[in-house]
């Protein structure tokens, strides 16, 4: 399971492996690991091997984060509010699977409905990063990360509505990519902000991405924003040319001089990220620094909370308990909808929901809905201008590596750097956007992303292949290093 | 800090979102609210922020269109009762609504 999809097609082809001995190895990895990094809400032991086609993915274990609906499977969101809940339905993208003969052996561990970045409120505890079990995996498609990084499968399922495929493939060492909004289908993805939440994949290599992806995406009647992909083909489309390229970074975030006090770890993420740069324009391709007005830039953490509780607000308020769910305690309907509510969410939730509802109160709309609205669209008009001119853009995620489990709060703090949250522009305009591994930090991996215009996920990906081919962290497996 | 959002409001929000909040669950809201309301009212120092016309939808150039009004199948009703701790023949129980205690 260590190696690409084309590898185990091709294995399988040759007769070197079957079916039923990949998902034996993949449900074996699934319970050693689960006990040290909790990464799984359900291990699908009864899993059945399928026969190999031409599809790259017959036969292939694979994983699915547990807010996409599975039939006559467990699907919580992560959360007691639906600890218990068996859909009757597939999730469009996980039906588009298992109609090409893709094998899902486990449900992994979320955020409470996607609603975090740390991997850190799932109802079932806290999964570990695999490099370092006393460092977070960041979230919310946590589980996924931490298994497609430790080798479990080739490939798990993710969801992403700030940044959260492309913030754990970061801090696993691993690929995330979240293709332009619509590309794949939301319908049967438990909703969390509908404007900004997409569908997408955790890989080992961009190669892997595109296959799946390619096998995910379609126009869906059931979801009215998806739309007609079929004359794209990801896969086909990658070539590794990138002459002439256009990437830019921004200065505001790259520059070391932005920072009071950068910590080591921010100094050699930001040193690491300017040296691939170097290594980047040696295949042909011509980079350069540009600059954003700094207050839209400070503005987008809160504008990113604003408009998702909002929306969160409105998708969660069918969390009640009595169609679904477990039952609350009380003496009529509205006693057992709150106490069904009180027990059934994290504080976190319950935090966010709260704070949605003030934002969408008449009096209080234009001052902080609207105004978040309107800097979205600020913001997204300056990614906008960057893409007649460039490619795409390229940035390093996060501060550094995979923060200290002991030091982690899921809670939007004074110093939260735009650094941090800066993947979020790629939801707000709905752009394809991809992490890839770029190096080690403190013998920990860190990652850079490139984000482009939308409908150009192919032009994207095959930047993000040249680059990952100039690097040496393709295919890595996380390894424990503490 | 906007000061109508007090601790008496965010617990009148919690109870109209059918949501009970411990202490210190209200005050991390308080706590970060703080830092949103910070946070945005730098924004209304953005020049003719109010001009702006608010981005509500990811793609500016999608077309949405209305599909046919065509019947589909429904679901069987075993599985819209399956997820429900409490029914009763073909329906889902709950307490009395009218004239009950609501």
């Amino acid at each position: 399971m260590n190696k690409s999809i084309k590898e185990l097609h091709d294995s399988l082809k040759k007769g070197e492996v079957t079916s039923e001995d990949l998902i034996k190895e993949a449900l074996e990895k699934s319970h050693d690991i689960n006990a040290k990094y909790n990464a799984f809400v359900t291990i699908i032991d009864d899993a059945k091997p399928t026969s190999l086609t031409d599809n790259l993915l017959s036969g292939i274990p694979f994983g699915i984060k547990d807010n996409y609906s599975t039939k006559d499977i467990l699907t919580t969101g992560s959360s007691n509010a639906l600890k218990d809940y068996v859909p009757f339905f597939n999730a469009t993208a996980v039906q588009k699977l298992l109609d090409a003969g893709a094998v899902p052996v486990n449900k992994t561990v979320l955020d409470e409905f996607g609603m975090g970045g740390t991997g850190t409120t799932g109802h079932t505890g806290i999964v570990k990063n695999p490099w370092d079990p006393k460092r977070m995996t960041a979230g919310s498609s946590a589980g996924s990360a931490c298994a497609v990084a430790l080798g479990v499968y080739p490939y798990a399922l993710g969801s992403d509505t700030g940044d959260s495929i492309r913030k754990p493939a970061a801090y696993c060492g691993i690929v995330g990519y979240k293709p332009t909004y619509g590309m794949i289908s939301r319908y049967g993805l438990f909703p969390f902000a509908s404007s900004l939440d997409h569908c997408g994949v955790l890989t080992r290599n961009v190669l892997d991405a595109a296959i799946v992806v390619d096998t995910m995406k379609g126009i869906d009647k059931n979801d009215m924003t998806s739309w007609d992909s079929k004359d794209i083909n990801l896969y086909k489309s990658i070539n590794g040319e990138v002459k002439g390229k256009k990437l830019c970074y921004i200065k505001e975030l790259c520059d070391l001089n932005n920072y009071e006090n950068p910590t080591e770890e921010l100094k050699s993420h930001l040193n690491n990220f300017m040296d691939k740069l170097e290594i980047f324009k040696k295949l042909g391709i011509e980079i350069d620094c540009v600059s954003i007005p700094k207050n839209l830039l400070d503005a987008l953490p809160s504008v990113y909370v604003a408009i998702s509780c909002a929306e969160a607000t409105s998708n969660l308020s069918n969390l009640t308990g009595i169609i679904f769910g477990p039952r609350g305690n009380g003496k009529n309907v509205t006693e057992m909808m709150m106490d069904h509510r009180t027990k059934g969410f994290s504080p976190l939730i319950k935090r966010r929901l709260v704070i949605g509802s003030y934002i969408l109160q008449k009096e209080q709309q234009e001052r902080y809905f609207k105004n978040a609205q309107r800097v979205r669209r600020l913001l997204v008009d300056a990614w906008k201008k960057l893409y007649e001119k460039y490619d795409a853009v390229i940035l390093p995620v996060g501060s550094g590596p995979a923060k200290h489990l002991d030091g982690s709060k899921d809670i939007l703090t004074k110093d939260t750097a735009p650094l941090e949250e800066h993947l979020q522009i790629g939801n707000f305009g709905g752009f394809p956007s991809i992490t890839i591994p770029d190096g080690f930090v403190n013998n920990l991996p860190v990652g850079l992303n490139i984000t482009g215009n939308c409908y150009d996920d192919a032009n994207i990906l095959n930047i993000a292949y040249a680059l990952e081919n100039a690097m040496e962290y393709k295919n890595q497996i996380a390894k424990e290093v503490r | 800090m906007n000061n109508k959002f007090t601790k008496e409001l965010v617990d009148d929000l919690a109870s109209k979102l059918l949501i009970g909040l411990s202490f210190e669950e209200n005050k991390m809201v308080l706590d970060e609210f703080a830092i949103i309301d910070e946070n945005l009212s730098k924004v209304e120092n953005i020049p003719n922020i109010e001009t702006i016309e608010p981005m509500t939808h990811t793609l500016d150039d999608f077309i949405f269109t209305l599909r046919e009004d065509e019947a589909t199948s429904s679901i069987d009703i075993k599985d819209a009762l399956r997820n429900s701790d409490a029914t009763e023949g073909r329906e889902i129980e709950v307490p009395i609504v009218v004239g009950g205690d609501n």
